[in-house]
C-alpha cells in the first residue's frame, strides 16, 4: 500500500489514483482480526460456527454472541466489528420481514444476501459513512435446498458450498476444500459439526490466540428446519472429538 | 368460483355486466390474466377489480423481473389482500385467485370485500354466490380429476346464473395445471339444465345433468 | 400499496358550502351534458378479403338540461391519426379528456419511434378516468387500427373496459344497440359496415329524446382515416311557404329627414409644435355610403 498517508484513504468516496477504495481495504483488515467464522453447506443442511474470542476472563459464559437468527429458517454468523454485525443482523431481519409481509412467503437466502449486499455496498459510496467492517456469512435451508453466501464489505457477495472468514481464514478454507475434495456426494449435517469444530480448533492458535467459545448452529431436519443452536451435548462431543483429533495430529508431526 | 384439483385449478364465472338494468357486456370475460399461470375471477365493481388486477400484472411481471421466476400463487393473492385492504374504504372488489405452482401445485385464495386471505379448495364470490353455497357444501369432494372439477363448475354456475337476475349470459371456465391453461366457453344456449318443469322444457324431465350431479 | 399517482385531484372542501348554497338556490348548476348516441363496430378480416377496420358513429346534439345547446357538435374526437374517440357524457369533460390523451399519445409515439397503440391509449384513458373515481364524466368508444390489428373498446367513466366487436353508448345507446344486435354481422364489407352505424345512430336520433340532429361517420383501416361530417343530414330545416317580410312602402310616410349620425372631424399629424409632417396623409372619416349612410339599415336582410 504505498498511497497510505498520501490523502486518498480518508474518504471513502476517494478513490486512490491506481483505484482503489483504501477505506473498503481497511475494513478488510477490521474483518482479518477477528476471530474465525465458517459456513458449512451440506447435503441436508447447512452449518455456521465462530471461534468467539474472550477479552477478559470475567465474561459472562455465552455473551456477545455472533451469529443472528434472521428468519426462520435462515442465520448469520459475523467476523469482524461486533456491533456492525448486529446491525446488519437487525437489518436482514426487516428485509427477512417485511418480504413475508409483502409476498406471503418465507425469502430466500439468495434474496437475502442480495439485498444484505446492496445494503452494504451502499456504505462504500458516500463520503459521510464507513464502511462495515465485518464479513457476514449468511446460511440457511429454502425451497431451492441449502444456501451458503459470504458477503464482503466491498459490498460482494458469492454463492459457497464452504467458506470461512475472520483471522486464519486461508487455513479454513483450505481445510473445508480437503474435506469437500475427499468426499464426492457432500457431507451430512452429523458428520459437518465434528469436522467444523475440529477446523476451528485448529485454526486457533492456543499459544498466540486469547481462549475462546465455540459457537455453532445449523439448519437442518434435526431443528425442524428452522435455525437454532447446534444441541450442547453433540458441541461438547465434537469439541472432544475436535481435541482428539488435533493432539493425534501433533503427535504425528 | 375457483376450484383446486390434483394438479392445477379449474376457474369459472359467467360472462354478464351490469349497468343498472343495462347488460353493458353479455360476453364480459371476468377471467383475467394476472401470470403464465395464475388467474383471477373478479366480482364488484368492473372499474375497481380492473384497475387493481393491472396492478397486481404489474407487480408480478416486476417480481418476475427481480427474482427470475414466476411468483407463487400466495404472493399474488398477497398483493391483491393488500390493495384490496388498504384501499377497502374506496374499493368494492370480490377477488379469488387461482393458478398453479411448483411449490404447491394448484391452489385458490378467496380475497372477500374489505380485504382478508384464505386458501380453500373451492371458492365462489359474487352476487350469484349465496344461492349455491348449499350446492358447493353438498357436492364438493376431494380427489376429483380435471374432468369432474370441470362439470362441477359448471354446474354450480348454471344454477347460480338461473337463480341470480345480475348473473347470467354464458359461462367461460380455465384449466390452470402445470402443463397448460385451457379455456372453455359454454354457449348461453348450451347452458346445464335441470329441472323447470314439462311446461318450459317441452320434455317429461331432463335428466342428463341430474347424473352430473352425482357424479361431480 | 394504495393506488398512486401524481398528487392531484379535485378539492372538495367547499363541498358543505356549495350544498348549502345549492338548498337555498333552485337546486346546484349542473354541467352541459351530451345526450348522446355513439356507437362502433369492428368490420371486415376473415376470410373475406375485406380490409380490417373501425367504423365509429356519433348524433351531433349537444344538449344543457332541456335545451338543445348545439345542433351541430363533433362528438367524433381525434387522438391520434389512426385512432378515434367518440364522446359521451359530460362535453367539457370528453373534449378535454381526448385532448390530453391525444397529446401524452404523441409524446409518446415519439419518444418510443413507432405509433402508440389502441390499447396503450385505452389504458391512458381508463387510468385517467380510475383516478377521478367517475367525477370526469367522459364515456367513451374507442376505436383504432395498429400494427396488432383494429381493436373496439368502451371505456366508462368510472375506468371500467370492454372489448367488444360492437358497441354503443350514450343515452341513445339501446336504441343503436337494438339495431345491432338485430342486424350486425361478423366480417361485414365497408359500405355494409357504415350502413348500419349510420343505421344505428339515426335510430339514436329518432327514439331517444337526448340524440338529434346529424349523423357524423368515422372509418379507420390501416390505409387511413376518413371523417365523414355530417354523413347523413336528416333534419335539414323545411322550406317555410310564407313569410313574415314586408314588401318596400307597406309603410307611408310624411316627412323625410337625413342626418348625419356621424360627427366629421378632421386629425391632423404634428410634430413638435404642431408642423405638418412630409409625406403624411390626412383621410377623413367618410360620410354617405356604407352602414347608416345613404339607404339606411334594410330590416330584412
Amino acid at each position: 500500500m504505498s498511497s497510505i498517508g498520501t490523502g486518498y484513504d480518508l474518504s471513502v468516496s476517494t478513490y486512490s489514483p491506481d483505484g482503489r477504495l483504501f477505506q473498503v481495504e481497511y475494513a478488510n483488515k477490521a474483518v482479518e482480526a477477528a476471530g474465525v467464522a465458517i459456513g458449512l453447506k451440506c447435503t441436508d443442511g447447512v452449518i455456521l460456527a465462530t471461534e468467539r474470542l474472550l477479552h477478559s476472563k470475567l465474561l459472562v459464559k455465552g455473551a456477545n454472541r455472533r451469529i443472528q437468527s434472521v428468519d426462520d429458517h435462515i442465520g448469520m454468523a459475523t467476523a469482524g466489528l461486533l456491533a456492525d454485525g448486529k446491525h446488519l443482523g437487525s437489518r436482514a431481519r426487516e428485509e427477512a420481514g417485511s418480504f413475508r409481509e409483502n409476498y406471503n412467503d418465507p425469502i430466500t437466502v439468495q434474496i437475502l444476501a442480495d439485498r444484505l449486499s446492496g445494503y452494504t455496498q451502499a456504505y462504500t459510496c458516500y463520503g459521510s459513512v464507513r464502511p462495515f467492517g465485518i464479513s457476514t456469512l449468511v446460511a440457511g435451508v429454502d425451497k431451492t435446498g441449502p444456501r451458503l453466501f459470504c458477503i464482503e464489505p466491498s459490498g460482494v457477495h458469492y454463492g459457497y458450498r464452504a467458506t470461512a472468514a475472520g483471522k486464519g481464514k486461508a487455513l479454513a478454507k483450505t481445510e473445508l476444500e480437503k474435506l469437500l475434495g475427499a468426499r464426492e456426494g457432500g457431507i451430512g449435517v452429523k458428520e459437518g459439526v465434528d469436522e467444523v469444530a475440529r477446523i476451528i480448533h485448529l485454526v486457533h492458535d492456543d499459544n498466540k490466540d486469547k481462549d475462546f467459545e465455540l459457537e455453532m448452529t445449523w439448519v437442518c431436519e434435526a431443528s425442524g428446519w428452522k435455525h437454532a443452536a447446534v444441541p450442547q451435548e453433540l458441541l461438547v462431543e465434537a469439541e472432544r472429538k475436535a481435541r482428539a483429533a488435533l493432539e493425534e495430529g501433533m503427535e504425528e508431526d | 368460483m375457483a376450484v383446486q384439483f390434483d394438479g392445477g385449478v379449474v376457474i369459472g364465472a359467467d360472462t354478464r355486466t351490469t349497468t343498472g338494468a343495462y347488460i353493458a357486456n353479455r360476453v364480459t370475460d371476468k377471467l383475467t390474466h394476472i401470470h403464465d399461470r395464475i388467474y383471477c375471477c373478479r366480482s364488484g365493481s368492473a372499474a375497481d377489480t380492473q384497475a387493481v388486477a393491472d396492478i397486481v400484472h404489474q407487480h408480478a411481471q416486476v417480481y418476475t423481473a427481480i427474482y427470475g421466476h414466476a411468483p407463487p400463487v400466495a404472493t399474488v393473492a398477497a398483493l391483491f389482500e393488500k390493495m384490496c385492504y388498504e384501499n377497502k374504504d374506496q374499493l368494492s372488489a370480490g377477488i379469488i385467485v387461482g393458478g398453479w405452482d411448483p411449490e404447491v401445485g394448484g391452489s385458490v385464495y378467496n380475497i372477500p370485500l374489505g380485504g382478508g386471505i384464505f386458501r380453500q379448495p373451492w371458492a365462489i364470490g359474487g352476487s350469484g354466490s349465496t344461492y349455491v353455497y348449499g350446492y358447493c357444501d353438498a357436492t364438493y369432494q376431494e380427489g376429483w380429476n380435471e374432468e369432474q372439477t370441470l362439470q362441477f363448475v359448471k354446474n354450480t354456475l348454471a344454477l347460480a346464473m338461473s337463480r341470480d337476475g345480475s348473473s347470467g349470459g354464458c359461462i367461460r371456465m380455465c384449466v390452470i395445471t402445470k402443463d397448460k391453461v385451457e379455456r372453455h366457453f359454454i354457449p348461453g344456449n348450451e347452458l346445464p339444465r335441470f329441472w323447470e318443469g314439462k311446461e318450459v322444457t317441452g320434455v317429461e324431465a331432463v335428466g342428463l345433468n341430474a347424473a352430473d350431479m352425482v357424479i361431480a | 400499496m394504495p393506488v398512486e399517482g401524481p398528487s392531484i385531484g379535485f378539492d372538495f372542501s367547499n363541498y358543505a358550502r356549495n350544498q348549502f348554497l345549492g338548498e337555498r338556490m333552485n337546486g346546484l348548476p349542473r354541467a352541459t351534458s351530451t345526450g348522446t348516441t355513439i356507437v362502433g363496430l369492428k368490420f371486415g378480416g376473415g376470410d373475406t378479403g375485406e380490409e380490417e377496420g373501425i367504423c365509429l358513429g356519433a348524433d351531433t346534439r349537444a344538449t344543457g338540461g332541456p335545451i338543445v345547446a348545439d345542433k351541430n357538435c363533433e362528438k367524433i374526437h381525434y387522438l391520434a391519426p389512426h385512432m378515434r374517440c367518440c364522446g359521451a357524457g359530460t362535453a367539457a369533460d370528453t373534449e378535454f379528456v381526448t385532448n390530453l390523451i391525444s397529446s401524452n399519445l404523441e409524446l409518446h409515439a415519439y419518444s418510443q419511434g413507432r405509433p402508440a397503440r389502441v390499447v396503450t391509449a385505452m389504458t391512458m384513458l381508463k387510468q385517467y378516468l380510475f383516478r377521478y373515481q367517475g367525477q370526469v364524466g367522459a364515456y367513451l368508444v374507442l376505436g383504432g387500427v395498429d400494427s396488432t390489428g383494429a381493436h373496439l373498446f368502451t371505456i366508462h367513466a368510472h375506468g371500467s373496459t370492454d372489448k367488444l366487436p360492437y358497441v354503443t353508448m350514450g343515452s341513445g345507446s339501446m336504441a343503436a344497440m337494438a339495431v345491432f344486435e338485430s342486424s350486425f354481422k361478423q366480417h361485414m364489407t365497408r359500405k355494409d359496415a357504415i350502413d348500419l352505424v349510420a343505421r344505428a345512430i339515426r335510430s339514436g336520433i329518432f327514439n331517444d329524446l337526448g340524440s338529434g340532429s346529424n349523423v357524423d361517420v368515422s372509418v379507420i383501416t390501416k390505409n387511413g382515416t376518413e371523417m365523414m361530417r355530417n354523413y347523413e343530414t336528416p333534419n335539414e330545416r323545411g322550406i317555410k311557404s310564407r313569410n313574415y317580410k314586408f314588401r318596400r312602402g307597406t309603410t307611408a310616410w310624411t316627412k323625410e329627414s337625413i342626418r348625419s349620425l356621424i360627427v366629421s372631424e378632421e386629425v391632423k399629424m404634428t410634430t413638435g409644435a404642431g408642423k405638418t409632417q412630409d409625406g403624411v396623409l390626412d383621410v377623413p372619416v367618410p360620410i354617405g355610403k356604407g352602414p347608416g349612410g345613404e339607404e339606411g339599415m334594410d330590416v330584412d336582410a
